[in-house]
């Protein structure tokens, strides 16, 4: 049977986050029921038979912003259209300042049994700085909740690289990280994306860009404290305890089929990647008439899909298995890429071996050097 | 027509000063076209000189006037490239006409283009009718540029018309001025034929166009004619002239102007300055001022990718064709790779050249600094020319070094001299001579004054044209001829990117300017050159000695840190996109430097 992860996207938000370049709206909340009518109306139209779903993902925006009920009726409605394997990974972001021991309660006992919580920073200043809606007490707040309420799969996100910070304060931050005990970590580069509060900033000069040097000098230290914490990294930005890998992320990595829903979510299978509607609206007008919004579609080329595989697959530390690659494309990777392979290994960002080809924690930093060498000429 | 019904002129203006726009109204006020079939300045027909504002190619335009008495006159129009590096054509030009109207803008005065063109005129015994542009604008300052006009050029203001090219205003008064004032031809209709080429351009069905004066004789159409210099045979395959569109005719009659269909392959087969006489019937002298077209700048041209050197070839092939005074020869590099050494009569020149390449055949080009021919007698008396740093022999082994010296001259108001002083005794010039223009009138400060000096050539290829700009915020004006070679002793610097020398980037400067250039190059590299997957080295030297020194650091981090489902495309597209930069950068070595590097290399102060 296919295996299929489900991805679920809740475009709103309170307020858009300084750093924030995905699909949310601030301000919109009223529309919330209506949103989730019509997504329980996509995946009706969407249900799938003959695929086993071992993943289901809440994302955003702010998917804690959706009442437990709400929560509840689309995973309902999800379990009336699709086979929902036994011991699914569910998990649901949430932002701190959203929540409170209640609703996480609600959550745990309809079904949602891994937390995502954007924390951040544990700094309140540079809380502020990143326009996150909640301080360091609400943070702390949040972890303790979540377990009272019975999470025992807990990821927090947190942001290095911001421009200014000490060296001294992250290694602090990371020891206060650690001590919250979660057993999933995501450690995310502050980059300033077109579009964003940050990128206006530094455009008039008001905000210093992330430094890169010092930004790389951040994630050596937080690697190398992880890792003497018990933290295994398995991808450039993620660690976790031992089986405690994100699978619904892995998923993406590796190239399995997935399953997006919802206004802006992406879906993939079959060498196919399709997008839905970014504008809620067209996405809101569509469903309400009983119609799926509008996909675009890229049919991937094996060439380019190739190109993917590496770019995916290097991000993990398990890397890139040389076997997969021949049984998926039947080409030889030491022959096909040999002298970037040379080059890459001469230079110290990639290490390979018979079986596999994997990032140098020096190339984890400049991996998308590494990748554009595996791109089509 | 009768030689008498005939006027042959010319417009003289600085750049910006409303010369097209004045070709534009005469043409129009002519009913050569109707208003409506007017774009702008239809005498500027390539895309790159519209967009500089100036003119590289001259064309001749036929006017038909009638006078107010009802007598009919042809009027040739002659359009004159306005820019230094084309002083050569300019005095072509200006040979093939009796007349020319002087433009001087009134909000601004005469600058040193036009007073050098001016003076061009003069020398060819031209009737000179000075005209007062935009004397509708407020900013306009009549009388102060009306005494310059006087003590400069000694024109009363009786003599001096006041138009506005842009309303039409006073540009009838100037059409009768040139019935009245311009000499008609004065040919000798029996004698042999004797036509100048002032112009001329390639065309791919007709093969080379010459734009011509007819002196003396006759040409018809068939008529197998040649060339006094180039000793070119041709035979005439088409004879007309343009009112601005081709318009054929059987015969181009003594005194005048039009064009000559000639099927020649290349434009240095038929060289502006040539007097093309008949086959049958040749004419014993040819017309003076014949002088084939000598580059003054060189620079190497080089594609950003090595296997676009074919078609770089081609490029450069095609362009010769059009381009008479280009030159180029085959040049390699060990860390550049192949490309060509090219001659240009001037910085502007090559500029048009390198944007035509790029625009004209799609390639991605990189240039090396411009310099000079070099002469130099080595110590075992042999002498040879340089014109590629590259090639310099060791100090050891040049007994005398030679570099060609230009006469300049700069107008600009009197207020910068100071700093325009300071700037030319820093570029190694001499300073010959200081002459006020007119009696400042009006606003303090309107004095305006002309600076000749004696500078090495080498000095003002840079940005020295650049810099008198901004220190005398945009005012002053520059004109140069070339003078001669004077004895000289300079040395060569070369820069290592990663320890390896990069010839493109080696400077031939005097010995006292050693450091400062070499660290000014160092620097400005260090700038331009991202950082690497490695540490780079970047070194100036001279011989072996190292004067200067900076380190590009190794790039540290290039990784998105986040790659979800619904980021992957963007985020391959991305990666393609970088890739793709990576095309556009040149390898030296292992380090890649992005095209721009050796562009704003070029521009760097020294």
């Amino acid at each position: 049977m296919t295996e299929l992860a489900l991805y679920i996207h809740i475009p709103f938000c309170r307020c858009r986050c300084h750093y924030c370049s995905f699909v949310s709206t601030a301000g919109r909340m009223a529309e919330m029921p209506a949103y989730v009518c019509a997504l329980i109306g996509e995946i009706n139209l969407r249900r799938r038979t003959g695929a086993l779903v071992k993943t289901i993902y809440f994302g955003g925006g702010t998917p804690s912003l959706l009442s437990a009920s709400q929560v509840g009726e689309i995973l309902a409605a999800v379990r009336a259209n699709y086979a929902v394997a036994e011991g699914a990974e569910i998990t649901l972001e949430a932002n701190p300042g959203t929540i409170d021991k209640e609703y996480l309660q609600n959550l745990r006992q309809g079904g949602i049994n891994r937390l995502s919580l954007g924390v951040q920073s544990l700094d309140g200043g540079e809380l502020e700085f990143l326009g996150r809606q909640h301080g360091t007490a609400e943070a702390l707040a949040a972890v303790c909740q979540a377990r009272a309420a019975g999470f025992d799969n807990l990821s927090l996100d947190f942001i290095y690289g911001l421009p200014g910070r000490s060296i001294r304060k992250w290694r602090v931050m990371l020891r206060e990280i650690i001590a919250l005990g979660a057993e999933h970590l995501s450690l995310y580069a502050l980059t300033v994306e077109e579009g964003t509060m940050l990128a206006e900033l530094a455009r008039c000069g008001a905000m210093a860009l992330p430094d890169p040097d010092a930004t790389a000098r951040e994630y050596e230290v937080a690697c190398r404290v992880l890792a003497q914490a018990g933290y295994q990294q398995y991808e450039i930005s993620n660690w976790a305890r031992q089986g405690y890998s994100s699978r619904h992320n892995m998923t993406y990595w590796t190239g399995g089929e997935y399953l997006g829903l919802g206004c802006g979510a992406h879906s993939f299978g079959g060498g196919v990647r399709y997008a839905a509607t970014e504008n809620l609206d067209a996405y809101l007008v569509a469903l309400g008439a009983g119609c799926l919004s509008e996909l675009t579609e890229e049919v991937l080329t094996p060439r380019l899909a190739l190109s993917e595989a590496m770019m995916l697959g290097l991000r993990l530390n398990s890397g890139v298995a040389v076997d997969d690659i021949r049984t998926r494309f039947g080409i030889d990777l030491h022959e096909c890429f040999k002298t970037e392979i040379k080059e890459l290994v001469a230079l110290g960002l990639l290490e390979s071996d018979n079986r596999h080809l994997k990032l140098t924690l020096q190339g984890r930093l400049l991996g998308n050097e590494v990748f554009l060498r595996f791109m089509p000429p | 027509m009768d030689q008498k019904n005939i006027r042959n002129f010319c417009i003289i203006a600085h750049i910006d000063h409303g010369k097209s726009t004045l070709a534009d109204r005469l043409i129009e006020m002519t009913g050569a076209l109707r208003p409506e079939e007017m774009s702008e300045q239809v005498m500027d027909s390539m895309e790159l000189e519209r967009e500089r504002g100036i003119t590289i190619k001259a064309k001749a335009i036929r006017l038909n006037y009638r006078r107010a008495d009802g007598e009919g006159f042809l009027l040739n129009l002659i359009d004159t490239p306005g820019h230094v590096d084309f002083s050569y054509e300019v005095s072509r030009t200006l040979a093939a006409c009796e007349g020319a109207v002087l433009v001087v803008d009134a909000t601004q005065g005469i600058q040193a283009q036009t007073l050098a063109n001016v003076y061009l005129a003069m020398e060819h015994n031209l009737e000179i009718i000075p005209v007062l542009n935009k004397v509708d604008l407020p900013g306009a300052e009549i009388d102060r540029v009306m005494a310059e006009v006087k003590s400069v050029l000694g024109y009363g203001e009786e003599a001096v018309l006041k138009i506005s090219a842009k309303t039409g205003f006073g540009v009838s008064g100037l059409l009768e001025a040139v019935v009245a004032r311009i000499p008609e031809p004065k040919g000798a209709p029996e004698r042999p034929l004797r036509a100048l080429i002032f112009d001329s351009h390639y065309d791919r069905y007709r093969g080379v166009i010459a734009y011509l004066r007819v002196i003396d004789g006759t040409i018809r159409r068939g008529d197998r004619l040649r060339l006094m210099a180039a000793g070119t045979e041709m035979e005439v395959l088409e004879a007309g002239f343009f009112n601005p569109k081709e318009c054929p005719v059987d015969e181009l009659g003594t005194g005048e102007v039009g064009y000559v269909a000639t099927g020649l392959k290349q434009v240095g087969d038929c060289p502006v300055g040539d007097t093309v006489t008949a086959s049958a019937r040749s004419a014993e002298t040819a017309l003076p001022g014949y002088r084939p077209a000598k580059p003054m700048v060189f620079a190497g041209i080089y594609p950003t990718q090595a296997n676009d050197y074919q078609e770089l070839r081609e490029a450069m092939e095609k362009l010769k064709l059009n381009d008479a005074s280009l030159t180029y020869e085959p040049e390699n590099s060990p860390l550049m790779g192949h490309g060509f050494r090219c001659g240009f009569l001037g910085l502007l020149h090559m500029d048009i050249v390198y944007e035509r390449l790029e625009r004209e055949f799609g390639l991605s080009l990189v240039v090396t600094a411009p310099g000079v021919r070099y002469l130099i007698t080595k110590t075992g008396g042999e002498r040879i020319t340089v014109i590629n740093p590259s090639e310099l022999p060791e100090p050891s082994e040049i007994a005398i070094m030679e570099e060609p010296w230009v006469k300049v001259s700069i107008i600009s108001p009197a207020a910068f001299i100071g700093p325009i002083m300071e700037l030319v005794r820093a570029s190694g010039g001499n300073h010959r001579n200081t002459h006020f223009l007119g009696i400042a009138v009006g606003t303090e400060g309107a004095q305006r004054v002309q600076l000749d000096y004696d500078m090495p050539l080498r000095t003002i290829l840079t940005t020295f044209y650049d810099q008198l700009k901004s220190r005398s915020r945009g005012y002053a004006s520059l004109d140069y001829e070339f003078e001669g070679y004077r004895e000289t002793r300079l040395v060569k610097i070369d820069v290592l990117v990663n320890d390896e020398m990069v010839d493109a980037f080696s400077r031939i400067v005097p010995p006292a300017e050693v450091q400062e250039v070499g660290r000014a190059l160092v620097h400005k590299l260090k700038e331009v050159i991202p950082r690497q997957l490695f540490a780079v080295p970047i070194q100036a030297a001279v011989g072996g000695r190292i004067v200067a020194r900076m380190d590009i650091a190794a790039k540290r981090k290039d990784v998105l840190a986040k790659c979800y489902g619904g980021d992957i495309t963007r985020k391959r597209k991305l990666l393609e996109k970088q890739k793709e930069g990576k095309k556009k950068m040149k390898n030296i070595g292992r380090v890649e430097v992005p095209k721009e590097a050796f562009l704003s290399l070029l521009k760097t102060d020294f």
